[in-house]
């Protein structure tokens, strides 16, 4: 049943069980709930109870109960309101983070691999110097000499994430570029940005594509923890890793203020986890055996009769 | 293999510089007056910040402060703190002992629990002890440091009363919490790690031998296999450290533990650059220090390395 995220081993039996299904039943419940989650906080003005800053003093460190499901925190603020609210800032914080990362660090990725030589050197000299920072410590360097606040913790993530984004596309595009395409390309005389962007790029965009999803899962953790220290989305913006913050000088008397966010955060981590993995494997097949072909594989078996087990040969 | 770690040791002081320009220069982006900062708002009169500026070499430019900051270094002088006026060196110095007694702690417990764990799970891939092991390990991956630190101070600490919630500096005891709350996502990493070495380890062709010649089992995963499977769980291991530092940054704001994370968060809200400097450095040293260690025990461990 969990055969989506766990294993990758030679003798993994299970593994051929979902040939050429991206949606088994566990990704389909990851994608479920990420999808059922973006809504809500896509539709938050809709389906918040209440306004995640109105602060209603007589319902101080309210009890969850049927007019606040969640209870309410020391200002007096609806817990659930804040929670959908915060999913906003997190949620679009962290695309914001891999889209930062992707506009600098595949471009960067392309030429190194494609051009190799002097820009190939420096940019990976450049790469390793900013991983040389233990994970977010470069974050830290940067909110610091930016200043403290959502869009320069989003800026900062960003800049951190580039240097392992352009490692990948570059060993993607070392690969690619000494195929026939890329040859044949070049005989036909198109320039160097159409061949990266229209034919080398797609070529390499589904590992990119799973590694991205990843990306989004840690960015929200990293900009949780940055809001968490004070050093990202700073109160009263409602955001998941200020809430855990502020929960924690009340953590014994109402500890839903606190745990509830983390929650959450733990179950859209899990999922994208999920999904990526899922994702990974589906891509992954694929790139062994053309959806196309596997469809005509399988009406071949199936006429057959017998071993119409989805096996591909 | 002298010469392999000279080389890797000559590499390492050029980063450190790299890293430091870096360092310097983003703690400036912004141009911000320091001199507001040490003074906390409070009204002074033009000749004490004039005083203030000279005291901490503000009124030389960018390329000559860098210079004064680096060559302090050698000499063994951080610099001085703009909130706390003292040298930047004490006050690290002061509090590194928390921190690294925290990191080492809980790496030693990480790698204690995460390799029993990823064993077993290839041992006993596919049954149902591997699968609830892969979905707690997943739920601790997923999990940030802080709130397993909350989770378990609120269940320990708060409602059993079994620790203490904050940490005061006396005895390994207050150390406990924090160190199991650092470790948990390492050991959610690295057993997924030791897991998928040891299958594939398990499944090649000198186990069979082995297994054939009739080496009891026990010893045939822990001495055959294991020791073979460790290149991969050493690499991520050493990674991991890198994020246990700064988790532990996390983990001391929560138990209020005030060590360098601590020194490092306040330095930062306050601007204090020669402290955000001096601890920023020192915690990336750290990191290179122990990938260099990593590095010359890969060559001991697997001799075709040394032979590149």
């Amino acid at each position: 049943m969990f055969s989506a995220f766990i294993g990758h081993g030679p003798l993994y039996k299970s593994k051929r069980k979902n040939v050429g299904k991206l949606f088994t039943p566990v990704v389909t419940v990851a994608f479920v709930l990420l999808v059922a989650i973006l809504l809500v906080c896509i539709l938050a003005p809709v389906v918040a109870p209440y306004d995640p800053n109105a602060q209603d003093l007589t319902q101080v460190l309210a009890k969850p109960s049927a007019a606040h499901w969640l209870g309410c925190d020391q200002t007096g603020r609806d817990i659930f309101s804040r929670i959908i609210y915060g999913g906003r800032t997190a949620l679009v914080s962290a695309v914001m983070v891999v889209v930062i990362s992707v506009i600098i660090g595949i471009p960067l990725g392309l030429i190194s691999g494609y051009k190799g030589g002097l820009a190939d050197t420096i940019i990976m000299r450049c790469c390793d110097i900013l991983l040389s920072f233990p994970s977010l410590l470069l974050a830290f360097v940067l909110v610091a000499g930016l200043g403290r606040n959502t869009f320069n913790a989003v800026l900062a993530l960003g800049i951190v994430y580039v240097p392992m984004l352009t490692r990948l596309t570059r060993s993607l595009t070392l690969v690619e570029k000494n195929k026939v395409y890329v040859s044949a390309c070049v005989s036909l005389g198109y320039s160097d940005t159409r061949i990266l962007y229209r034919h080398i790029l797609p070529n390499c965009i589904s590992t990119i594509l799973v590694q991205l999803t990843l990306d989004v899962a840690y960015a929200i953790l990293d900009l949780a923890s940055l809001s968490f220290l004070g050093l990202g989305t700073l109160p009263p913006q409602a955001d998941w890793g200020a809430m855990l913050d502020e929960g924690r000088s009340v953590l014994l008397m109402s500890p839903v203020q606190s745990l509830s966010a983390g929650i959450v955060i733990v179950i859209v981590v899990v999922s994208l986890n999920i999904f990526s993995d899922g994702l990974h494997q589906y891509l992954d097949q694929a790139q062994t055996a053309l959806p196309s072909f596997r469809k005509y594989e399988k009406k071949f078996l199936k006429k057959k009769g017998g071993a119409a087990d989805g096996k591909p040969a | 293999m002298g010469k392999f770690i000279l080389k890797r040791l000559g590499q390492m002081v050029l980063v450190l510089l790299a890293v430091s320009v870096i360092i310097f220069a983003l703690v400036r982006i912004t141009p911000s007056d320091p001199v507001a900062s040490m003074t906390q708002g409070k009204s002074v009169s033009e000749e004490t910040k004039q005083e203030l500026r000279e005291h901490y070499h503000l009124d030389k430019s960018a390329p000559e402060q860098y210079i004064i900051w680096v060559t302090g270094i050698f000499k063994g002088d951080l610099g001085e703190s703009y909130q706390y006026k003292q040298s930047v060196g004490f006050l690290i110095g002061e509090r590194i002992g928390t921190t690294m007694t925290l990191v080492l702690l809980s790496g030693v417990l990480a790698i204690l629990i995460a390799i029993p764990v990823g064993v077993i799970s290839a041992v006993k891939m596919n049954t149902w002890i591997d699968k609830l092991l892969s979905v707690i390990t997943l739920i601790f991956v997923a999990s940030p440091v802080f709130l397993t630190a909350l989770v378990l101070m609120l269940v320990f600490a708060l409602k059993l009363r079994w620790f203490p919630a904050i940490y005061q500096g006396n005895g390994l005891k207050e150390m406990i919490l924090p160190a199991i709350a650092l470790a948990m996502n390492m050991v959610a990493l690295t057993s997924r790690i030791t897991r998928t070495s040891m299958i594939e380890q398990l499944n090649a062709d000198y186990i069979r031998t082995a297994t054939a010649k009739g080496i009891p089992r026990r010893r045939v995963i822990i001495t055959y296999a294991l020791k073979n499977a460790m290149i991969p769980i050493i690499t991520v291991t050493s990674i991991q450290v890198g994020s246990m530092l700064v988790g532990a940054v996390l983990v001391e704001s929560v138990f209020a533990m005030g060590g360098l994370g601590d020194l490092l968060i306040k330095g930062i809200k306050a601007a204090d650059y020669p402290v955000v400097q001096g601890v920023t450095l020192l915690m990336v040293f750290v990191f290179l220090c122990i990938n260099l260690v990593v590095d010359i025990l890969y060559a001991v461990l697997d001799p075709r390395i040394r032979m590149k």
